[in-house]
C-alpha cells in the first residue's frame, strides 16, 4: 500500500522529479569537473570531458523515471487482466451486471443531465453567482424604465427582456424565428462578450439609434442561417411584421452556449426595445403601464445580500410606483393595489425558466426515483457478486494457500466491481445521451418547443463518476464478506454440506429484504402517479375533441389595421366554411392552453357593487362566433347561441356556463340577469344563454366559472390587444388530415399571407398532460425495473440456499418428508424475507408519501388500494421467485443426493 | 522482480547490489558512489551515469536507500543516499546469491 502510494505521488510531480533528477545530474558532473581540474587539466576542457563522460543526460532522466511509471503500469495491468479473466469466464455474469449498471446509471445520469441544465447550471455570463430575479412573473416597460433610472446606485447594474418569436423572411418565405427583446445594458451587465462584431450597447436601445434598427444573433443561428460567414457583421435580417419588412442590421454574434437567459427555451435574434413600438406601430406596448410583458434581473453589488437588495429596492418602490401609476388605465380598486405587493428578488445564477416551475418537483421526484432504482440494482449485484465469491471460495481459498496475501485477494475481488461499474457507467453515458434528448423531447408540445442544453459538462461527468464509484463499493463490499469465511484448504472441505442457518446467507437475506422495501416503495409511487394520470384523462372535458381541428392564426404578423382586423377574420371563417367543412366558428381562446382571458375580478350582478381585485375568484372569459358551442360539442342547457344580429351597436349579450350560475347565481334564473366585470364603467351584459361546464384551463384545475360575449360585438379597437385568433373546425370521422389541409389551402386563397399554425385537438389534449403522463410513464417503468430486479434477485437467493441445503432436503426426504414439506420448509425462510421487506416498505412509503402528495389528483397519498394492492403484487412475485427452486427442491431425488454427499 | 538493468558490463542486479555495499559505510552522493566504487576496484568499475541513476530509482522504488538533499563539497545540491533496514537486508540476501551465482560460474568453468 505504501508503495502504491509512494508510486502515486511520484507521478502526480512528475515534472518536478525531472528537475531533481537534472540537478543532481549537474551536481555529478560539476564534482567530476573539479577532479579533473585538480589532475591538471584547463578549466575549459575539464568542462567539456565532464560533460562527454557524463553522456546523454536527458536519457538518463527519462530512464529514471520509468522504472517508477512503468511499475506502477505494470502493476496495474496485471490486477486489471486479472479481474477482466475473471469476468470474461464468466460472461453470463458480466453481461447481466454491466447492462444491469448500465440502464441504472444511464437512467440516473439522464435524468441528472436534465435536472442539471434545468435547475443547477449556472448560466454561462460573468459572476452568475450575483444574478437576482425580480419576481414574481412579469413587468411593464415603465415599470422597468423608472427601476432601470435607479439601477446602478441600487445595483451593478440591471437588464430586461421579453422572449418573443419573429418572422423573418428567407427566400421571401416567412420563417418564425424564437428571439427577445432586450434592454440596452443586457450584455453589458450580463458579461456575455462578442465572439463576432459587438452586443447591443444602450445606444441601439435609444430613440435615435446611431446605426439604426440592429440585432444580434446567436451563435447556432449565425452557423444555421448565415452559414457561419466571417463577414456576418453587416448583413441584413428582414424582419415581417403587419406586411411591412423591417431590415436589421447584424452587429454581432453571441458566443455558443448562450442562448439567452430563459433555460429550456432559446433567443436566436435579439433586438433592442427601442426596435419595438417601430415594428408594432400602434399595437406597441411599450408605453402601457398595465402590460406586464417583459422580464428583469439585476446584478448584485459585490457583498450585496439578497436581503440588503431586496430592502434597497423597497425602498424605492413608492417611488417607482408614482412615477407610473398617473398613466396606468384602470379601475380605482386596482389601481389602489398596482405595485403595493413588496418587490422581492430571487438569486438566479441559472437563469430564468417557466419549464422549472412545471417540472422541478416532478423532476426531483423522478430522480429519487431512480436513484433507489439504481439502489436495487446495486444490491442485485452486489448479491450477485458475493453469490460468486461464495462460489470462487475454491479458488480463493487455492489463491490464499499459495501465498497470497488476504489484501491481494481484496483487491481483487474489488477491482472486478470497480470494472464492471467502470464499463457500466461508460455504457450508461452513451445511454443517457440518447435517453436525456428522448425525455426532453416529450417534454416539448405542438405549441412550445423545449430545447435544454444537454451537453454532458463536469457537473454530469462527476454525477456519473460518482455513481460508479459508489455502485462499485457497494457492490464491492458484499464480497468482502465471503473472504472471512475463506481459509487455505478449505476447498478441500465443504462442497455441498451447508446446512441450514450459514451466516453467509444473513448478507444476502438483508440485501433481499432491502430490494423489497425499495422496490414496494417504488411501486407504490408508479401506483399513485398512474392512478393520478388515470383520474386525469377520464375527467370529464365538458366539449368532444375528437373530431376537431384547430388553427391558431396569428393577427399581429398580418399588415391589417386594428380596425379592419374583425371584418378579416370573418372572411377568414367564411372561407373556411365555403371549403366544405361541417362545422366552423371562431373564438378568441382556445381551451386547454393552461391558461386564457380572465376578469381581474369578481363579475358584480346586476346592480351588485363591484368587488376589489382577487385573482383567486376570477371569472374566465372567451368570445366566440355564433356556432361555436355546437362546433365544440358543448350543449347549451339554456337560452340560445349568439347569433349574426349580435353585433358592436346592439345591446351587449353573454353566455355563463353552469359552474358560473352556481357561483353567482344558484337558484336563480340567469338568463335575462346583467352583469359587469373589471371596472365601474364596465357595459352591462345580458345572460342569454347558460352552456354546460367544459375544461377551460386544464383538467387539474377542473370547472371554471366562465362567460362568453359575441366576438363581433367586441370594440374594434379591442382588436390591437389581440395577437392571434382560433378557428376551430369539426371534421367528419377519419378526415380529420383532409380537412386539415383544406382548411390550410382555403385559408392561405383567402390570404396568401396569413400565418398560422393547426393541429387537432387530441394533440393539444395529449400536451395538456406532459407532465402527468411523464411522470406516469416514467414512475411506472422503475417501478417495474425494481420489481424485476427485487424479484430476480430473491429468486437467486432461494436457488443458492437450495443447493446449499440439498444434502439436508435429500436427507428429509429420505428420512420420509412428503413434497409438500419440503416447499414449506423453503417458504418459510423467503416468507421472512418478504413479510420484513414488506414492513420496512411500508414504513418507508408513509413516511415518503408526503413528498408525492403535490403531485397527485383525486387520489390521496395513502390511498389504502394502492398499499394493498402494491403488497399483494410484492407478494406474488416473492412467492413466484419462490417457487420454481422450491418445486426443484420437492422433486430432488433422494437417493442420488445422498451418494453425491 | 524482473529488474530491466540499463546496459552495463556487470551481471544484471550487480550494480544495485555494489550500490548497497557501498552505501554501508554511510551516506554518499551520486559521484561519490562512482568514486567509490572506482577506488576501491583500482579503476577497474568506471559506472556511467545512465546506469547509476536509474539503478539508484530502482532501489529508491524499492524502499532500499532514502535519499535526502544535502550540500556537496563544492557547495551545490546534492541527494544523499542512505542504506534502510530493508536494504540492508536486502543486500545479506543479494550476497548471498551473488556468492551462489558466482560460485556455480567458477564450478562450471573449472570443469573440464
Amino acid at each position: 500500500m505504501k508503495t502504491l502510494f509512494q508510486r502515486l505521488l511520484y507521478l502526480l510531480r512528475w515534472s518536478r522529479q525531472g528537475a531533481d533528477l537534472r540537478e543532481e545530474i549537474e551536481t555529478h558532473r560539476s564534482l567530476r569537473q573539479e577532479a579533473l581540474e585538480r589532475d591538471g587539466l584547463g578549466a575549459d576542457d575539464a568542462a567539456h570531458a565532464s560533460r562527454r563522460a557524463i553522456g546523454n543526460v536527458p536519457l538518463a532522466i527519462e530512464d529514471s523515471r520509468e522504472v517508477w511509471a512503468m511499475r506502477a503500469l505494470d502493476h496495474m495491468r496485471q490486477d486489471v487482466r486479472d479481474a477482466v479473466r475473471g469476468l470474461r469466464k464468466s460472461p453470463g455474469f458480466a453481461f447481466v451486471t454491466i447492462a444491469t449498471l448500465a440502464l441504472g446509471i444511464g437512467a440516473n445520469t439522464a435524468l441528472f443531465s436534465i435536472f442539471n441544465s434545468l435547475l443547477i447550471r449556472p448560466l454561462p455570463v460573468r459572476d452568475p453567482g450575483h444574478l437576482a430575479l425580480l419576481n414574481d412573473g412579469q413587468w411593464s416597460y415603465p415599470v422597468w424604465q423608472e427601476l432601470s433610472a435607479r439601477a446602478d446606485d441600487l445595483f451593478d447594474g440591471a437588464f430586461a427582456w421579453s422572449a418573443q418569436s419573429f418572422d423573418l423572411t428567407e427566400g421571401g418565405r416567412p420563417v418564425p424565428v424564437d428571439g427577445a427583446y432586450v434592454s440596452g445594458r443586457f450584455f453589458d451587465v450580463l458579461g456575455v462578450p462578442a465572439v463576432r462584431g459587438r452586443m447591443l450597447t444602450p445606444a441601439d436601445d435609444s430613440a435615435a439609434p446611431p446605426n439604426g434598427l440592429v440585432a444580434v444573433v446567436s451563435h447556432r443561428f449565425w452557423r444555421q442561417h448565415l452559414g457561419g460567414a466571417d463577414d456576418v457583421v453587416g448583413r441584413q435580417l428582414t424582419v415581417l411584421i403587419q406586411r411591412q419588412r423591417f431590415p436589421f442590421t447584424v452587429v454581432g454574434v453571441m458566443p455558443s452556449g448562450f442562448d439567452g437567459v430563459d433555460v429550456g427555451r432559446v433567443a436566436d435574434v435579439l433586438l433592442p426595445f427601442a426596435a419595438e413600438p417601430l415594428l408594432q406601430g400602434r399595437d406597441s406596448a411599450l408605453s402601457i403601464v398595465g402590460k406586464s410583458w417583459l422580464e428583469i434581473m439585476v446584478r448584485l453589488k459585490p457583498g450585496q445580500t439578497i436581503e440588503r437588495a431586496n430592502a434597497a429596492l423597497r425602498g424605492v418602490q413608492s417611488q417607482i410606483r408614482d412615477a407610473v401609476l398617473p398613466g396606468l388605465r384602470a379601475s380605482p380598486a386596482f389601481a389602489a393595489r398596482y405595485l403595493t405587493d413588496p418587490l422581492t428578488l430571487a438569486p438566479a445564477a441559472s437563469g430564468a425558466s417557466g419549464l422549472r416551475r412545471t417540472f422541478a418537483t416532478p423532476l426531483f421526484a423522478m430522480v429519487v426515483a431512480v436513484g433507489l432504482v439504481l439502489l436495487v440494482a446495486c444490491a442485485n449485484i452486489a448479491s450477485l457478486l458475493l453469490a460468486r465469491a461464495l462460489a470462487r471460495r475454491g479458488e480463493l481459498s487455492v489463491r490464499l494457500a499459495l501465498g497470497g496475501t488476504r489484501w491481494r485477494l481484496a483487491r481483487l475481488l474489488f477491482l472486478e466491481s470497480f470494472l464492471v461499474a467502470t464499463i457500466g457507467a461508460a455504457l450508461g453515458l452513451l445511454f443517457a445521451r440518447w435517453g436525456s434528448a428522448l425525455l426532453v423531447r416529450q417534454l416539448g408540445t405542438w405549441e412550445r418547443t423545449v430545447s435544454l442544453d444537454l451537453t454532458l459538462d463536469w457537473r454530469v461527468l462527476v454525477f456519473t463518476a460518482t455513481l460508479a464509484c459508489l455502485c462499485a463499493i457497494s457492490a464491492g463490499i458484499a464480497p468482502m464478506f465471503a473472504m472471512k469465511s475463506v481459509a487455505p484448504g478449505e476447498a478441500l472441505k465443504s462442497a455441498g454440506r451447508a446446512i441450514a442457518g450459514d451466516r453467509r446467507f444473513a448478507v444476502r437475506g438483508a440485501l433481499v429484504v432491502a430490494q423489497i422495501a425499495i422496490s414496494f416503495v417504488l411501486v407504490i409511487a408508479a401506483g399513485l402517479f398512474l392512478r393520478t394520470f388515470e383520474s386525469l384523462s377520464q375527467l370529464p372535458l365538458g366539449f368532444v375533441p375528437e373530431p376537431l381541428v384547430v388553427v391558431d392564426v396569428s393577427l399581429s404578423a398580418s399588415g391589417v389595421p386594428p380596425e379592419e382586423r374583425g371584418a378579416r377574420v370573418e372572411r377568414l371563417l367564411e372561407a373556411a366554411v365555403a371549403s366544405g367543412v361541417r362545422s366552423a366558428s371562431l373564438s378568441q381562446r382556445r381551451l386547454l392552453t393552461g391558461g386564457g382571458w380572465s376578469s381581474n375580478n369578481e363579475v358584480a350582478v346586476g346592480d351588485r357593487p363591484m368587488l376589489p381585485e382577487d385573482r383567486q375568484r376570477r371569472v374566465w372569459r372567451n368570445a366566440t362566433t355564433p356556432g361555436w358551442f355546437e362546433t365544440m360539442g358543448i350543449p347549451l342547457r339554456a337560452g340560445r347561441d349568439f347569433s349574426d344580429r349580435d353585433r358592436v351597436g346592439t345591446p351587449p349579450v353573454a353566455i355563463v356556463n353552469e359552474a358560473f350560475v352556481r357561483r353567482y347565481l344558484p337558484g336563480q334564473q340567469p338568463i335575462g340577469q346583467t352583469l359587469r366585470l373589471d371596472s365601474e364603467d364596465s357595459p352591462r351584459y345580458e345572460i342569454v344563454g347558460v352552456a354546460a361546464d367544459a375544461v377551460y384551463t386544464t383538467p387539474r384545475q377542473g370547472m371554471l366559472p366562465t362567460m362568453w360575449v359575441a366576438l363581433a360585438q367586441r370594440d374594434p379597437r379591442e382588436w390591437s390587444a389581440w395577437r392571434n385568433v382560433v378557428l376551430t373546425v369539426k371534421a367528419a370521422p377519419g378526415q380529420r388530415a383532409l380537412v386539415e389541409r383544406d382548411v390550410a389551402a382555403a385559408l392561405t386563397m383567402a390570404d396568401p399571407t396569413l400565418v398560422f399554425t393547426s393541429g387537432t385537438f387530441d394533440e393539444m389534449l395529449v400536451a395538456t398532460m406532459t407532465q402527468e403522463r411523464l411522470v406516469a410513464m416514467m414512475s411506472g417503468f422503475f417501478g417495474a425495473l425494481a420489481l424485476l430486479l427485487a424479484g430476480l434477485g430473491l429468486y437467486g437467493i432461494v436457488v443458492q440456499a437450495v443447493n446449499a441445503r440439498r444434502t439436508e432436503i435429500g436427507l428429509r426426504m429420505a428420512l420420509g418428508a412428503p413434497a409438500t414439506g419440503i416447499v414449506r420448509l423453503v417458504f418459510r425462510r423467503v416468507g421472512v424475507l418478504i413479510a420484513a421487506g414488506l414492513v420496512l416498505g411500508l414504513a418507508g412509503s408513509w413516511w415518503a408519501a408526503r413528498f408525492v402528495a403535490p403531485l397527485l389528483f383525486q387520489v390521496e397519498a395513502r390511498d389504502p388500494m394502492t398499499f394493498s394492492g402494491t403488497a399483494a403484487v410484492l407478494v406474488a412475485v416473492g412467492v413466484l421467485a419462490a417457487w420454481v427452486p422450491a418445486r426443484r427442491a420437492a422433486r430432488l431425488d433422494p437417493a442420488t443426493v445422498l451418494r453425491e454427499g | 522482480m524482473g529488474l530491466t538493468n540499463t546496459p552495463s558490463d556487470l551481471l544484471p542486479g550487480t550494480l544495485e547490489l555494489l550500490i548497497l555495499k557501498t552505501l554501508v559505510s554511510g551516506a554518499k552522493h551520486g559521484y561519490g558512489i562512482v568514486e567509490h566504487l572506482r577506488l576501491t576496484s583500482d579503476d577497474v568499475l568506471r559506472v556511467g551515469e545512465s546506469a547509476l541513476y536509474p539503478a539508484l530509482q530502482r532501489l529508491l522504488f524499492n524502499g532500499w536507500v532514502k535519499a535526502e538533499w544535502g550540500t556537496s563539497e563544492n557547495n551545490r545540491r546534492a541527494r544523499y543516499y542512505t542504506l534502510t533496514a530493508a536494504g540492508r537486508k536486502q543486500l545479506a540476501a543479494e550476497r548471498a546469491e551473488f556468492d551462489r551465482m558466482i560460485g556455480a560460474i567458477q564450478r562450471v568453468l573449472g570443469t573440464t
